[in-house]
């Protein structure tokens, strides 16, 4: 399962830093990150709580910007683009699964699959056979006119899913997507996004749980805002306590 | 983000909440209801008053004089009207004047009127009514047309006959199974045989016909008349428009020789056209042009704060879905066009609402009053505009606001 760094990085960090001003204090949440991921790499990154993962997370996520250091993504550097220019980012190139699902309520799976497309522009014919396609990936073609509130938990992270693919993304980024589901259910999704990597998909999960993460290739660890392990091992046994962040 | 899409999801997030929509429009719903409601009443009135009430209350090249003006409006006709208060009454002799100078007229006729407190018949009675003393020519000059029975003759007046011709909501009050021609009636104290029924006239000022017992001048100087010779109006009838004008100041200067009224002194009489009315009610009508933009405008304003206190509670409310909209790939401007078309077709549904409610007011006005309504096709577009405009306004702030959150904090905002 090592995989060194080659010729085909699709997100490539150099000396990322973060910081925040927080009164009179200035804390390093990155201090100076450099990684690289493969296309079709399946990683997780985990770290204890403050170590910086979900400040690394935003910025592979184009959410949040660098204060210093390289982000190049799918060839593109991207620490100096403004807020629509990472909006267009963040609809082409990275597709979000997020741990509390974040559908829209009062819409169908159809229309929550439709979103992303929205925003790209996509003619609605195209946009319906697009989402109905993903919805199909993930085994829910006979719930497309359902509401959330009419879903499983599974069924809604399915959904959830599916809008992450519905824009041929670059990158899935999944934020502890089963940390709302139960051990069954979180087996089902994690079977969803093996079957993601079979098919090609380069996913990256941040979680702080090590059988969710004995699902990817490689394990990043962060600790204090740096990289301490760009290879962690697994451990084959069960932890009896998980590492909350 | 397409327009189709925003306007849909907008329609989506109304029906979601509908309560919330409809309080959060009702200040629009009441201004717009308010502007069209007036607006189609107004322009109802105003169809009428150009198009049927000046000619039918002083019929075509018509003029009359009375001792003061009927018709003022506004504060500066106040000190005319306490100078007009001391003119003289009008009397046979006047009569004879305006005959004399206006010679060429095609009809001349004179009147007295004064207000009944009833007529009846047998048992039956209708209250407030006007009986009217008119020359043989008041009803030509007056345009009214006897639908049964026959009008006022010269023998009439010559010997003062107790006859009169009423109006038709006197003969259907009266007489509702059958005809009033020849049967006695008691006004005032004193009996008058109907020997004509006019024709209904019906409208905002039907009474001036529909509730008047026209009798001979000469019956109603001996009978009703409370002052001998009292004449409250002087009519001449000219036979083309162009004689209007040279027959007025005729018998304008007549009258001031009589009274010998020196050169720049004012009339101490009134000559009254179809004009004046007209004159007046353009007054009135800018009058209320003035004062219900006012009244709307703050309606609108009231409407525009509350929509917009709602679209800020909605921002609030919906920080995760911007967030995720955001994530998503939704740019400043999606976000913002959202809102605002929100804020715009709450608004705009709000002043079709008042559109629907005003003309609906309108016509229920009209059904149960005699006001007339005219609906107003461009008024029915500058409300909606009104309303679009209502909606942009106040979702911009809201809607920036959205468009400014930060997608991480907007992510995890509980």
């Amino acid at each position: 399962m090592t995989q060194r760094p080659t010729g085909d990085a699709i997100i490539v960090t150099r000396g990322l830093k973060k910081d925040y001003v927080m009164g009179a204090e200035t804390v390093h949440a990155l201090d100076g990150v450099d990684v690289e991921i493969q296309r079709n790499e399946y990683v997780a990154i985990m770290g204890p709580s403050g170590s910086g993962k979900s400040t690394l997370m935003n910025m592979i996520g184009c959410l949040d910007t660098p204060t210093a250091g390289e982000y190049i993504l799918n060839g593109q550097p991207v620490q100096n683009l403004d807020d629509d220019e990472l909006a267009r980012i963040r609809n082409r190139e990275i597709g979000f699964v997020f741990q509390t699902f974040n559908l829209l309520p009062r819409a169908t799976a159809l229309h929550n699959v439709e979103l992303p497309l929205i925003y790209a522009g996509t003619p609605s014919k195209e946009r319906r056979a697009k989402a109905s396609a993903a919805l199909e990936r993930v085994q829910l073609a006979d719930r497309m006119d359902h509401k959330p509130n009419e879903l499983s938990g599974g069924q809604r992270q399915r959904v959830a899913i599916a809008r992450a693919l519905v824009n041929d993304p670059s990158i899935v980024l999944a934020d502890e997507p089963t940390g709302n589901l139960d051990s069954a259910t979180s087996a089902e999704i994690m079977g969803v996004f093996d079957q993601l990597q079979d098919a090609g998909q380069t996913i990256i999960m941040v979680t702080h749980e090590y059988d969710i993460a004995a699902h990817a290739q490689r394990v990043i660890t962060l600790v204090d805002g740096k990289v301490s392990s760009h290879d962690a091992q697994i451990p084959t046994e069960r932890f009896a306590a998980p590492v909350t962040g | 983000m397409r327009f189709s899409e925003g306007i849909r999801l907008a329609l989506q997030q109304i029906r979601a909440q509908k309560l919330k929509s409809f309080f959060s429009i009702v200040g629009v719903i009441i201004g717009i209801t308010f502007l069209i409601a007036v607006i189609t009443i107004v322009e109802g009135m105003n169809t009428y008053v150009r198009e049927d009430f000046a000619g039918s209350l002083f019929g075509v090249n018509t003029f009359t004089v009375v001792r003061r003006s009927q018709i003022e409006t506004g504060r500066a006709d106040a000190a005319r009207r306490r100078r007009q208060a001391r003119n003289p009454d009008l009397t046979m002799r006047d009569v004879e004047i305006v005959r004399a100078a206006a010679p060429g007229a095609r009809h001349f006729a004179w009147a007295a009127d004064r207000g009944m407190p009833d007529v009846r018949h047998g048992s039956q009675s209708r209250r407030n009514v006007r009986v009217i003393g008119g020359s043989t020519e008041y009803e030509a000059i007056q345009g009214w047309k006897v639908a049964e029975g026959r009008g006022l003759t010269p023998v009439d007046g010559q010997q003062a006959l107790p006859v009169a011709v009423i109006g038709s909501q006197i003969a259907e009050k009266l007489f509702p199974t059958t005809s009033a021609l020849d049967k006695p009636i008691r006004v005032g104290g004193q009996r008058f045989r109907v020997v004509g029924v006019f024709e209904k006239q019906g409208g905002l000022l039907g009474n001036v016909r529909d509730a008047s017992i026209l009798i001979p001048f000469s019956t109603f100087d001996r009978r009703i008349s409370t002052r001998r010779e009292e004449i409250d109006e002087i009519h001449v009838k000219v036979n083309a428009s162009a004689d209007m004008e040279h027959t007025i100041a005729a018998v304008e200067g007549a009258l001031r020789r009589d009274r010998r009224l020196r050169p720049g002194q004012e009339d101490n009489f009134h000559i009254q056209t179809s004009g004046d009315l007209l004159n007046a009610w353009e007054t009135i009508n800018r009058i209320l042009f003035v004062a219900l933009p006012a009244l709307v405008g703050i309606s609108l304003v009231v409407g525009g704060i509350v929509i917009m206190n709602i679209m800020l509670l909605s921002v609030t409310d919906r920080t995760r879905e911007i967030g995720l909209r955001k994530s998503l790939g939704a740019k400043r401007r999606d976000i913002l066009f959202q809102f605002l078309t929100e804020a715009s077709t709450l608004s705009i549904v709000g002043a079709i609402l008042g559109i629907g409610a005003g003309v609906g007011l309108a016509r229920l006005v009209s059904r149960f009053s005699p006001l007339p309504s005219t609906v107003s096709l461009p008024w029915l577009v500058a409300a909606l505009v009104l309303g679009l405009g209502v909606g942009i306004l106040s979702g911009l702030y809201p809607a920036y606001r959205a468009s400014k959150l930060d997608p991480i904090e907007a992510l995890r905002f509980e």
